[in-house]
């Protein structure tokens, strides 16, 4: 399954733009999504068919914990929310990504003249 | 591809087991409705709003699947699922699956069969109290002319007195004899037996019913009697209420003082009564009490004591007793042997080398079972290279093959069990007559879990290498492989080479057993008996001893029996004789006038019959020196002796012509005046399993009155003249009952069946591992061939003709045959060896009988190895390229 591959690939990407969505406040998986489109202006469409396991992943890595809750138009949802050990992953994750999209970015800058 | 579909099948129906988890549904249910929400309000249409949502998100249900699979580890659904898969693909290869489940259900069918038979006698507790501790004795002589025998009363005695190696001994009848029992009108056969002061107490086995028998029984000859809880049930209809009641036995009252509990079996055999034995009348007359060997003997091992000590214990007291009564003891010693193992007796051989066989077929099954597993890995190598190139994890798919070959075991495992029930039923009717009395032959519940384990771990085993395999495939090479012409790789081909060898080897040692044995019974079914047992009906006879205390009335009742039976018609001749042949026969000590024994060695014991007159005319025994007995050979005269041409060689210099005439006595009676031998006959094989004849000695019924046991000579069916018989026998004596009724042949068959039995059982054993080795080579070879097919179409292609090809194929089958040949006749010698001792008159190794079976396992190996020839010459090099 090529696709699968892909994924694991990309994999580290998603559950870090979910860690970085939930850091303000607690969130379920719709409002995720939207948060993380909304961020990126756009750019970033969250496979909604990943999201899923993604989160179910991270709960069990114990980043974050999730508790039904009550919408603000009275429907019942499952609200995501980073634990103690997720922003402390989160600010692992952040660092790093910022170390190799600059060193991506020192790269893709230098003149091939 | 098909396979494809049946992949996405297996998910989707694996998924819709499992809905059960409302949470997951709601909250996709949820993030779907707020993309709707938000589509509407970005102006679509309610309808196209919601579809766009949901292809938004993608396939929910791949997608739950997931998420599952990340939220937790799945071991029991894993399991169902690798079991409802395993089935379905069991199902859709009907053939294979029926053909391993088969030949695992023989393989473990045949060794829990077996198992339950080995268990029930050479492992289950014996009837008594702590039964290890119990040990039989016997008499034995020095010089070999008895050997496990009956001790003496006197020798008992003292070994009762003197030894130290016992807490405590009894003693008992060797036997079981018929008696006479009237209940009402009927006269009915009883089995009756005889248990010395403390039997029950050394045994350790305590009344079910009312008391055992006291030594005070014993000593008073007080008449009363214990019963088997066979004989409670079956004669008294179990009547609580038996204690103090009579029984007329021999038409003398009998009272009942206690029931055996159920399954009380004696060391002398199965027997319906127990009667006290009164040593006293022996002990007082010095003629019987020291030169009457004819006491079984069993002690309980004090503390500390073992079998070998206490045997050194007796043999020293012997010796002590051989120096008192050099006259009766000398040459007598004693041997103590566990009582299990005097129990057992011959059958422990024989059921080892039955527990090999059955262990060997196991070993061929495992191959068959193997190659089958390994043939169908192989053939599933591109479903399994596209599973992985789908994302299987390998651990998953070797748990799925094991899975699978776990499955065909449990349900092999399943139908042995059956096929095991069916074979303990068939054991049973076969070998009854010749395991130990105690045995019950039952399937119990530790052959089934052995069995069952035995399934188990013969899949897990043979199911680990293929999937191991298989999990190593890498999924390009298979893939690529598939799609261009290959062929087998070595190392594949050199594991169903040593498959094939391996099924050989063992096969064609199980034959040679089989076929030594089978020999051997032919040579002793074969071997001259020394009379002629065709058209010879024997009847027992039970008299009523009251009736006919006396030499006279005895002597009469044959007569006038005899002069009846002779008027028959079809009747051709008629005799009587005190013991009919058979391998347990009464013996007697010999003394020749003139003669002195060596006197370490004391008297020889020679068999010993009582005989009419027309018993050699009867039998066909002929007649050599001298004569037969007749009329003048009556009460009061000399009396006369016809010997056995063995025994005249034996201990005449001169042979027949020198002991006609000779003085000698046999018995015990010191007293008696010398007997005359009067005529030499020829040797008879009373125990058909020995390849010598015994030594024999005839008395006179005339002059020692005692022949229960009426021999017919008859033209037609003997057993037609059973009715005729009773009739004879209701009109001469109405109260006198009629005992087994048989043909002599099959009466001398009993003797064989011992024997018979290993060879019938091993030859069962043997076809079956030749079935299955011939399905086994069959199913090897063909599955070679199909997976070479490519490879030889490109040979004819390339010019190979078919003779060329049919060729290769066949030495590389006759290559691997020979291997298994060489490896067999290893086997071959240890079988050997483990026959040698069941063999009669055969060498063990009897070129005939090893030639026979490596011929008819070669006619099968090569029958089985022509199909898979044939369609290898049959290749369309076409298809198979293309292909």
């Amino acid at each position: 399954m090529t696709d699968k591959n892909k994924g694991d690939l990309l994999q580290g990407t998603l559950d870090m733009l979910v860690l970085k969505a939930l850091q303000l406040e607690p969130m379920h998986g719709w409002g995720i999504t939207e948060r993380i489109e909304q961020w990126s202006q756009k750019v970033l469409q969250v496979n909604q068919g990943s999201l899923y396991p993604a989160l179910y992943r991270l709960q069990r890595q114990g980043w974050i914990t999730s508790s039904w809750k009550t919408t603000e138009n009275n429907r019942r949802a499952r609200y995501y929310e980073l634990t103690e050990d997720g922003r402390r992953q989160l600010a692992a994750e952040q660092q790093s990504w910022e170390r190799l999209s600059a060193a991506v970015d020192l790269v893709m800058r230098m003149s091939t003249t | 591809m098909g396979i494809l579909r049946e992949e996405m099948k297996r998910l989707s129906g694996t998924m819709r087991q499992r809905t059960a988890e409302p949470e997951l549904d709601e909250e996709i249910r949820f993030h779907i409705d707020m993309q709707t929400e938000k589509n509407l309000r970005l102006g679509m249409s309610p309808e196209e709003a919601r579809r766009a949502a949901l292809v938004r998100f993608g396939g929910t249900e791949r997608m739950k699947e997931e998420a599952r699979d990340e939220y937790r580890s799945r071991p029991l659904e894993d399991l169902v699922q690798d079991v409802r898969y395993g089935l379905r693909s069991a199902l859709r290869t009907p053939l294979f699956t029926l053909l391993a489940v088969l030949t695992l259900a023989l393989g473990i069918g045949a060794n829990a069969a077996v198992f339950g038979v080995v268990k029930s006698v050479l492992l289950d507790a014996l009837p008594y109290a702590d039964a290890d501790r119990l040990v039989r004795v016997y008499g034995r002589k020095v010089d070999g002319s008895l050997e496990r025998s009956g001790v003496s009363a006197g020798l008992v005695m003292d070994f009762i007195r003197m030894q130290r190696s016992f807490t405590r001994l009894a003693t008992f009848y060797q036997g079981v004899e018929d008696t006479a029992y009237s209940s009402g009108a009927e006269a009915r056969i009883l089995k009756l037996t005889l248990a010395g002061a403390g039997f029950f107490e050394t045994l350790g086995v305590p009344p079910r019913l009312g008391r055992t028998l006291t030594e005070a029984d014993c000593v008073t000859g007080a008449r009363v009697l214990m019963l088997s809880y066979a004989a409670w049930q079956r004669e008294l209809g179990g009547d609580p209420g038996v204690i103090g009641k009579s029984m007329r036995l021999n038409a003398r009252p009998w009272q009942v003082v206690g029931v055996l509990p159920r399954g009380f079996v004696g060391p002398m055999g199965d027997a319906d009564l127990y009667l006290p034995l009164d040593l006293g009348p022996t002990l007082r007359d010095s003629t019987r009490a020291r030169r009457r060997h004819w006491l079984g003997v069993v002690g309980r091992l004090a503390p500390g004591a073992t079998a070998e000590g206490a045997q050194r214990d007796l043999a020293a007291i012997s010796a002590q007793m051989a120096r008192e009564h050099p006259e009766s003891d000398a040459g007598h010693t004693a041997v103590a042997v566990p009582l299990r193992d005097s129990m057992v007796g011959d059958t422990r051989a024989p059921l080892i080398l039955l527990m090999a066989s059955a262990g060997l077929v196991l070993l061929i099954t495992c191959a068959n079972l193997a190659a089958a597993l390994l043939s169908r890995t192989l053939s599933r190598r591109q479903e399994l290279a596209v599973r992985v190139a789908l994302g299987a994890r390998r651990g998953r798919l070797v748990r799925q093959l094991l899975t699978e070959s776990v499955l065909l075991a449990v349900a092999g495992g399943l139908v042995g069990i059956l096929l095991a029930w069916l074979g303990m039923a068939a054991l049973r009717t076969v070998s009854l007559p010749v395991l130990p009395a105690y045995a019950v032959l039952s399937l119990d519940r530790g052959a089934v879990i052995v069995t069952f384990l035995l399934a188990l771990l013969t899949g897990a085993a043979f199911g680990l290498a293929p999937a191991l395999s298989a999990g190593r495939t890498s999924p390009q090479g298979t893939l690529r492989e598939g799609t261009r012409g290959a062929s087998e790789s070595r190392r594949t081909r050199r594991l169903r080479g040593a498959l094939v060898a391996g099924q050989i080897a063992l096969c064609v040692s199980l034959l040679a057993g089989a076929g030594l044995l089978a020999r051997s019974l032919w040579a002793m079914a074969t071997a001259p008996v020394g009379l002629h047992p065709d058209g010879v009906l024997a009847v027992n006879v039970q008299l009523t001893s009251h009736k006919y205390d006396g030499d006279g009335a005895l002597l009469r009742f044959y007569d006038e029996l005899t002069e009846r039976l002779r008027s028959l018609p079809g009747v051709t001749a008629v005799a009587n004789v005190s013991e009919l042949p058979g391998p347990a026969m009464n013996r007697n000590g010999l003394a020749i006038e003139g003669v002195a024994w060596p006197p370490e060695e004391g008297q020889p014991f020679i068999r010993y019959v009582e005989v009419s007159d027309d018993y050699f005319r009867t039998l066909g025994i002929p007649l050599l020196r001298g004569r037969v007995f007749g009329p003048v050979d009556r009460p009061g005269a000399p009396k006369a002796i016809v010997i056995s041409e063995s025994l005249a060689r034996k201990y005449w210099p001169g042979g027949p012509d020198q002991a006609v005439g000779s003085h000698v006595r046999l018995g015990p009676d010191l007293e008696s005046p010398w007997s005359v031998v009067v005529g030499v006959v020829g040797d008879v094989r009373n125990d058909p399993a020995l390849v010598e004849p015994e030594p024999m000695s005839y008395a006179s019924m005339r002059q020692e009155t005692w022949g229960n046991n009426f021999l017919l000579q008859t033209k037609g069916d003997p057993l037609a003249l059973i009715g005729p018989f009773r009739h004879e026998l209701a009109a001469l004596d109405p109260e006198v009952p009629i005992g087994k009724a048989e043909t002599l042949r099959s009466r001398l068959a009993e003797g064989m069946a011992g024997r018979r039995l290993p060879v019938l059982l091993m030859t069962a054993f043997g076809a079956l591992a030749l079935l299955l080795a011939s399905v086994g080579v069959y199913a090897l070879f063909s599955s070679m061939v199909a997976a070479r097919e490519r490879e030889l179409g490109l040979r004819i292609v390339l010019g190979s003709t078919r003779q060329a090809i049919a060729g290769l194929v066949l030495w590389g089958g006759a290559a691997w045959m020979a291997t298994g040949l060489a490896f067999g006749a290893v086997g071959v010698v240890v079988v050997a060896r483990l026959v040698r001792n069941l063999l009669f008159g055969v060498p063990p190794f009897d070129p005939l009988a090893l030639g026979a079976s490596v011929m008819t396992l070669l006619v099968c190996a090569t029958v089985a190895l022509l199909v898979p020839v044939r369609r290898a010459t049959r290749v369309d090099p076409i298809t198979a390229i293309r292909e």
